[in-house]
């Protein structure tokens, strides 16, 4: 990274003529003003089908010329526009890019087209059961929390965006203070230095990163939402709330632990939800973070009628793990686990980088992958048992099932002790 | 981090003389020749007496070892009634072993901090395990240990039965593309065994008893109907050496015929109409298409990305944005050992009928069979498919599963590679006349979904095609 200039990751690998371009944002669809959920994406993608204002069409032939693809992921707190190009067309492709962010059309006829494009991918959502049951989780672990929010908007959102709103959502994203540029790939650093300068330079000033969304609290108690889809088979299961933040000193201590209980294939959760009994196909726990802590859960997904057993035995399973812990041999074999597979999260130039981004577009302590290894090692039993039960909430927890109620509703409810609430929404219910 | 560095560690042909000294026939291993894998890899093919085949590369490039083997059997090797059980099997296989206790397979791997998968397929079974290189010699020894030693009994079976079950009801039974896609080949194929899916029809999952999945290992689960690819940084004298004490006391099998009856030619198109609880109007298309092996295949393929490669390419620049038909289209051409589908699905804008999709893909097929493509789509599919391949080379992993799948569908692992220098020798006229020749209505295979919004009617089937 340079002092006074643009921030640049480079991880070199000449061993494939491939280079991997990503130049993220620090702010995202969090910043986006909450009638306009959607903004930061439909402003991404707009100004990448814009680029130099050329036709989309121009456009994608151009970069399927190359040997390349490009596109756009809209995050919480930031956007990235990325891609990966043969060595041999890198000049090109990172002139479009440039193309793309300093001289974008923004042309009002493919606003629309691309509003009428998310709306037609919104009615697909209805067919993924699985993607349905996630929306409903979020919604109700994190609540009015910017967490909560859709990044790609609703129908009425996505109608209310102008281009004028798309003009101030991508002068707030990629300004100079804002965006980091990461390469890895058949690429040496001057050039990497080079380039990223020259598009760093037309970048207007702006405020960089904005502040993080204020910290998710767990509220509301045992909240079951039931997602009612008609002649379903099979159900969608989540069960969880807040989870951690590799900030918080015991992060590493509940992602040990959380190896142990459903973190892979031999994990408590699977081996009872699936090897013993035949409940689900997958049976696991995982964590998540952004710049907030993101949400803990369990996800299974059981045949209509193991429904409400499953569920009985996933909250004993995890009133067992917060109230006993994990034993020490379980620990052991979670950190050699942990340690020796970290060689699959860095085998590549661009898991590398990747690593490196996430440091800073997430907040965490410098060089905190670096540590993965010895943060890990240091973790004990008690650290480990104690995170449990500081981070996770067995009061104030949400249990999304979808299925058919009028079949499994009553015997779901039944299936869950000490609930405080419930809420059946039909699955097409935006 | 890294520079090449792929320097071979030995002439193979020496190296095999010193490791076969005092070896039973058996055990012997025999280099068998050596590929280019694109511009700095090699590939050297060897083989042990018992039949087992071994492809080798040494890639320096990171510290972990891709191990996969492969079996050459899938669905196409069942038979009407025990459906699915190459799959089942697939999932059997990490169970008991007469060493290993139940869990103990996955329990070890994830303590060497391995990352291991499987997959099931018509024309064969997967198996990778992507390993810190530290830790080759026990995956060696665990794989092979379950490549003969498996313990199958019946409460392991029963629970597995179930687990799969699950699985089909996730990916076909509640979902709309998964359900389609199974009677699209349902109704295309009237013989081969590729009419039925690799996961099995429901009642054959349910049905099979430990007896079936006894005979079934019995019959594939041999050294010689298996191939081991392994890719990354290793030694070849230390993995030969390892292979040699792992796999070289395995006794070669007789293995079926699996010479099938070839479908016949489909001379009319065939319609089966669905209703489905899903928002919109969709189609599913197959046309009758060769083999990977065929010459036909490779300018078949050029054609798919013509039609679906990215947003420029025909059918989803149509569909999606000239005309706003469709919030989906995929395409795509089966890579299989016999004649497979060239497949599409479009899933329909709010309001959008069937009919109004397939006018518009129909024009598009229309107009690729009357007009060559100009030289600039062509520049740029293969700028797309020489990006894809590269793309999936990028780990030991990707490797492995590329040189494994070409050696296993057509007994050449560089082919890849070969592919994309084919593709220089292709021009626009012989892209036409392959068109011509595949992508008629006669031949195809037309699968319509109606939409259906509520549980007030279950679901119907109408038409002119197969079922289970």
């Amino acid at each position: 990274m340079s002092g006074k200039g643009p921030a640049v990751f480079l991880e070199q690998d000449v061993s494939l003529p491939l280079i991997h371009v990503g130049i993220s944002t620090r702010s995202g669809a969090d910043d986006d003003p909450p009638a306009l959920a959607g903004l930061s994406r439909i402003a991404g993608r707009l100004m990448r089908r814009t680029a130099g204002g050329q036709s989309s069409d121009e456009i994608d032939a151009r970069i399927d010329r190359m040997g390349a693809s490009l596109g756009l992921d809209a995050g919480h707190s930031g956007v990235a526009l990325s891609g990966v190009v043969l060595e041999r067309s890198f000049g090109d492709f990172i002139g479009l890019m440039e193309e793309a962010l300093t001289a974008p059309g923004l042309k009002e006829d493919e606003l629309q087209r691309l509003k009428r494009e998310t709306r037609a991918e919104l009615m697909e959502v209805l067919d993924s059961d699985q993607h349905l049951a996630q929306r409903w989780f979020l919604r109700s672990v994190f609540a009015d929390h910017p967490y909560g929010r859709s990044v790609i908007g609703s129908e009425r959102s996505l109608e209310a965006i102008t281009t004028d709103d798309v003009r101030r959502c991508l002068a707030r994203e990629f300004c100079r203070e804002g965006v980091i540029f990461g390469y890895a790939g058949a690429l040496d650093a001057e050039r990497a230095e080079r380039v990223s300068q020259a598009i760093w330079q037309k970048l207007p000033a702006g405020d960089g990163a904005p502040a993080p969304p204020p910290e998710p609290v767990a509220s509301g108690g045992r909240r079951l939402v039931f997602v009612d889809k008609p002649e379903r088979t099979q159900t969608q299961i989540l069960i969880g709330g807040i989870g951690s933040h590799p900030r918080d000193p015991d992060h590493f201590g509940l992602m040990v632990a959380n190896t142990v209980f459903g973190g892979t294939f031999t994990a408590r959760l699977t081996q009872e939800v699936r090897a013993k009994r035949g409940w689900s196909y997958g049976a696991n726990s995982s964590l998540g973070y952004d710049r907030q802590r993101q949400s803990f859960s369990m996800w299974t997904f059981p045949k209509a009628e193991d429904a409400a057993p499953c569920i009985e035995l996933e909250l004993d399973l995890l009133e067992q793990w917060w109230q006993r812990g994990i034993l020490e041999e379980e620990l052991d074999w979670a950190k050699r686990y942990l340690i020796q597979s970290q060689a699959f999260a860095r085998d590549t130039a661009a898991k590398r980088v990747g690593l490196r981004l996430d440091e800073i577009l997430n907040d965490l302590p410098p060089g905190q992958h670096d540590q993965f290894v010895s943060l890990v090692e240091a973790v004990t039993l008690e650290q480990a048992n104690a995170a449990i039960q500081s981070r996770i909430s067995l009061e104030h927890m949400t249990i999304v099932v979808l299925g058919t109620y009028s079949e499994i509703g009553s015997a779901v409810r039944a299936a869950v002790p000490r609930l405080t609430s419930e809420r059946v929404v039909p699955f097409d219910t935006e | 981090m890294s520079l090449p560095n792929a320097t071979p560690s030995s002439n193979p042909t020496l190296l095999t003389q010193r490791l076969n000294r005092g070896c039973n026939r058996d055990r012997q291993v025999h280099h068998l020749g050596g590929y280019a894998f694109g511009p700095r890899l090699r590939i050297e093919r060897y083989a042990m007496g018992n039949g087992l085949s071994i492809l080798l590369v040494e890639d320096h490039s990171a510290p972990t070892v891709a191990y996969h083997t492969w079996f050459r059997v899938g669905s196409r090797h069942e038979s009407p009634g025990k459906t699915g059980i190459a799959h089942l099997f697939e999932h059997l296989m990490f169970n008991e072993t007469e060493q290993l206790e139940a869990g103990q397979f996955d329990r070890e791997l994830e303590e060497l901090g391995a990352e291991s998968n499987a997959s099931t397929w018509l024309d064969w079974t997967h198996y990778e395990i992507a390993v810190p290189a530290t830790a080759f010699e026990r995956v060696a020894e665990l794989e092979s240990e379950r490549m003969q030693h498996l313990v199958l009994r019946e409460p392991q079976v029963e629970s597995e039965k179930e687990v799969v079950a699950n699985e089909r009801r996730y990916r076909v039974e509640d979902d709309v593309e998964g359900a389609v896609g199974e009677q699209l080949w349902a109704t295309a194929f009237r013989l081969h065994p590729y009419r039925w899916p690799t996961i099995g029809w429901m009642s054959d999952i349910e049905g099979f008893t430990v007896e079936d999945c006894q005979t079934f290992y019995r019959t594939y689960y041999a050294p010689n109907n298996a191939t081991l690819v392994i890719v990354g940084d290793i030694d070849p004298e230390r993995v030969l050496t390892k292979l040699q004490a792992a796999y070289g006391g395995y006794r070669a099998a007789t293995l079926p015929s699996t010479q099938l009856e070839a479908e016949p030619e489909q001379t009319a198109e065939r319609r089966l109409e669905l209703t489905k609880l899903t928002p919109t109007w969709k189609i599913n298309l197959g046309y009758r298409s060769p083999a990977l092996g065929h010459p036909d295949y490779l300018p078949l393929s050029v054609l798919t990305e013509v039609l679906f490669g990215g947003r420029s390419s025909r059918l989803v620049r149509a569909l999606v944005r000239d005309h706003e038909l469709a919030g989906d289209v995929r395409g795509s051409l089966s890579p299989l050992h016999d004649p497979g589908l060239f497949e599409i699905f479009v899933s329909g804008r709010e309001g959008v009928s069937a009919e109004q999709l397939l006018e518009c893909v129909d024009r598009e097929m229309d107009r690729l069979l009357k007009e060559p493509i100009s030289l600039d789509e062509f520049a740029r599919v293969r700028a797309r498919i020489e990006l894809g391949l590269l793309q999936g080379l990028s780990t030991n992993e990707g490797k492995a599963s590329t040189i494994g799948f070409y050696e296993v569908v057509l007994g050449n692992p560089s082919a890849g590679f070969d592919r994309l220098l084919g593709l220089s020798e292709l021009d626009p006229q012989q892209l036409l006349l392959v068109a011509q020749r595949y992508l008629n209505r006669h031949s195809r295979t037309v699968i319509v979904v109606q939409p259906q919004t509520s549980s007030e009617s279950d679901l119907s089937e109408s038409g002119n095609g197969a079922g289970q």
